[in-house]
């Protein structure tokens, strides 16, 4: 997920290298307050062990191997705001040291590895594990966490790339950078992420945060989330205000043809798909609401009725698996970071 | 040689490819790392011209080209800023064969790779040169891919560029020079330091399973014993940083820290910055009123 130089424009990784200084100055004075002195050889470590798990080879399918980035691990072991510190470190270390990502683009990778990822894999831990979880239900939520951490994640980098030949073309309408549109590129991206990589990253989030519970539950203790779960919410509200850009891709994206576009690009409908794609109608068909006319406001609203979905069904997941857990909860909640 | 880095030196590396385990390998990439740091301090202290540039005028100048190739959009100037990539290399003593190497064997294959698809009639439509269909080749779709293959070379070439001719340590140093904050510094310096010394125990603990295994070992064992020296590193590095905060404090740490040794630039480091600077326009001027797209 590392972008290299090259492939975003200056109009795109100029402003994503603007927006991650603030997110910096932010998150050091968050862990400056949290740590104090101690922050430097605990963001150095922390640092240090986001650079080597990388370095880890995970054997997958067929013989071969595969790596996690292990954002959501350190958020859960160091907070949020310290892991976007750790793993921002991290980054600028592999670019400079490594020529692992781009020189230009460390505001694009800081922002999807160091900032998306560690935030929304904690806070949707944090909601998914409760306040006081048992270790089970800890594990489960810090796999839930890791993959949905990635996805969301890869998902933003994907819209990076596929902004690109709409901010950047010539003329004729050739793409200066990346040329893939957000059509392919975010599908491209997504689908990788959740069918391949997002279990690599939940499997080995999961089992470190196992053998931790076993090893050392204290790494593990639970931080104050009571104000820092309303980010979680603006950080959605936010995501959620920004879903207007996907209607601003043109065409369906490859694979994703309705009856209608098939008949357009073949000249006909497969009998099988027409016969199957009529047993089931979509409570809300193409993101877009019967009683909204305006697409823009429909997509809108199609995001937020998912997102509430989705939610609703964490919650009741992690509901389930506190009331299944019969082990013994951890001991009362560290008040303090670490 | 650090005795755990000696397999690196096998004469016969591809002999063994196939009987290599996981541990093996592992061992190997890490072991590949940690060398590669090592040869890059090297390289960095031999005499050239890059080395002998003040870090900070250097690191300006290298953004400042590495810049300059993401606004350009023809082809000759995206060539000539890869061939003045070279010619740097060249003047700095450093092997242009194996920089060459180096970019072309991870950023161009890479690029090579992602950017195959936008040859296509699907992706960039236009008169068709291969007619394959939904994936025939067109000429603009070539010039799109060409295109961002030639500025990513570019941009790892740049890139190179620092890590080859810059010492870590020069890096901290400018980055204290151009006002980042001590703590910053510091914290990127033990950084670096911790991971290589991560890197080597990580690289022992997987020589020190081979050396226990009788065979390879199935994928699921193997998952499961990465997976718990994860999470030994994990609290290993956890437990480190109490014991170095100790440690600093145990030597009079009071929450600030030295400033690295200041840093002094020649006129020849202002030569080379206004050259930079020259050469950065002409290549825009080039790339706009010569070769315009």
């Amino acid at each position: 997920m590392h972008i290299p130089d090259g492939y975003l424009g200056p109009q795109t990784y100029a402003a994503l290298d603007a927006a991650i200084i603030p997110i910096w100055a932010i998150a050091g004075a968050k862990v400056k307050k949290a740590l104090k002195a101690k922050q430097v050889p605990l963001l150095a470590l922390g640092a240090a062990f986001s650079f080597v798990i990388m370095m880890f080879n995970v054997p997958v399918i067929g013989g071969s191997t595969g790596h996690a980035v292990g954002a959501t691990l350190i958020a859960i072991l160091l907070g949020p705001w310290a892991a976007a510190i750790a793993v921002s470190i991290a980054l600028v270390i592999q670019a400079l040291v490594f020529g692992d990502g781009g020189i230009t683009a460390i505001g694009a990778n800081c922002l999807n590895m160091a900032v998306i990822m560690p935030f929304v894999g904690f806070y949707l831990y944090r909601l998914v594990a409760g306040d006081a979880p048992s270790p089970r239900r800890r594990i489960a939520a810090s796999g839930i966490a890791a993959y949905v951490a990635i996805v969301v994640s890869a998902i933003a980098a994907g819209i990076e790339f596929g902004l690109q030949p709409l901010l950047a073309h010539t003329a004729s309408g050739q793409a200066l950078y990346a040329p893939y549109p957000l059509s392919v590129a975010v599908p491209a991206m997504a689908i990788e992420h959740l069918l391949f990589f997002g279990f690599l990253e939940a499997a080995v989030t999961m089992g470190i945060v196992a053998a931790l519970a076993r090893r050392d539950s204290a790494l593990l203790q639970m931080r104050p989330a009571s104000r820092p779960m309303r980010w979680l919410w603006a950080g959605l509200a936010g995501l959620l205000l920004l879903t207007p850009i996907g209607a601003l891709a043109p065409g369906t994206a490859w694979g994703e043809w309705g009856a209608d576009e098939l008949k357009s690009l073949l000249g006909y409908v497969p009998s099988g798909l027409q016969k199957v794609g009529s047993t089931w109608t979509a409570v809300i068909p193409d993101y877009a609401p019967a009683f909204i006319r305006n697409p823009l406001v429909g997509y809108l609203v199609a995001a937020v009725l998912g997102a509430a979905l989705v939610v609703g069904v964490a919650w009741l997941l992690g509901r389930l698996l506190s009331g299944r857990n019969d082990e013994r909860p951890d001991p009362p909640q560290e008040t303090t970071a670490r | 040689m650090i005795p755990a880095l000696a397999h690196i030196g096998d004469s016969h590396p591809r002999r063994r490819v196939r009987a290599r385990s996981l541990a093996r390998r592992t061992a190997d990439t890490i072991g590949g790392a940690v060398s590669e740091v090592m040869l890059n301090d090297d390289l960095a202290s031999s005499p050239g011209l890059m080395q002998a540039l003040d870090p900070r005028i250097k690191l300006a100048s290298i953004l400042l080209f590495a810049v300059t190739a993401s606004f350009v959009h023809s082809l000759p100037v995206l060539a000539a800023l890869i061939v003045s990539t070279a010619g740097l290399a060249y003047v700095s003593n450093v092997s242009v064969a194996s920089f060459a190497r180096k970019v072309a064997g991870s950023a161009g294959f890479f690029a090579l790779l992602l950017a195959a698809p936008s040859v296509t009639a699907w992706i960039t439509p236009g008169p068709v040169l291969v007619p394959l269909g939904p994936a025939s080749v067109t000429l603009p779709g070539l010039v799109v891919a060409t295109r961002l293959i030639a500025r990513v070379v570019a941009g790892a070439g740049f890139g190179l560029l620092v890590i080859w001719t810059t010492r870590w340590s020069d890096v901290l140093r400018a980055l204290t020079a151009l006002g980042m904050p001590d703590l910053v510094v510091a914290t990127l310096a033990m950084t670096q330091k911790q991971i290589m010394s991560l890197l080597r125990t990580i690289e022992n603990m997987h020589l020190a399973r081979e050396s226990r295994m009788l065979s390879a070992g199935t994928a699921r064992e193997n998952r499961g014993w990465v997976v718990d020296r994860m999470a030994f590193v994990a609290q290993r590095s956890m437990k480190t940083a109490d014991e170095v905060y100790d440690a600093m404090l145990a030597r009079g740490f009071a929450g600030r820290m030295p400033s690295l040794v200041e840093l002094h630039t020649r006129s020849a480091d202002w030569t080379w910055l206004a050259s930079a600077l020259v050469l950065s326009a002409l290549f825009l001027l080039v790339d706009r009123m010569v070769f315009p797209v």
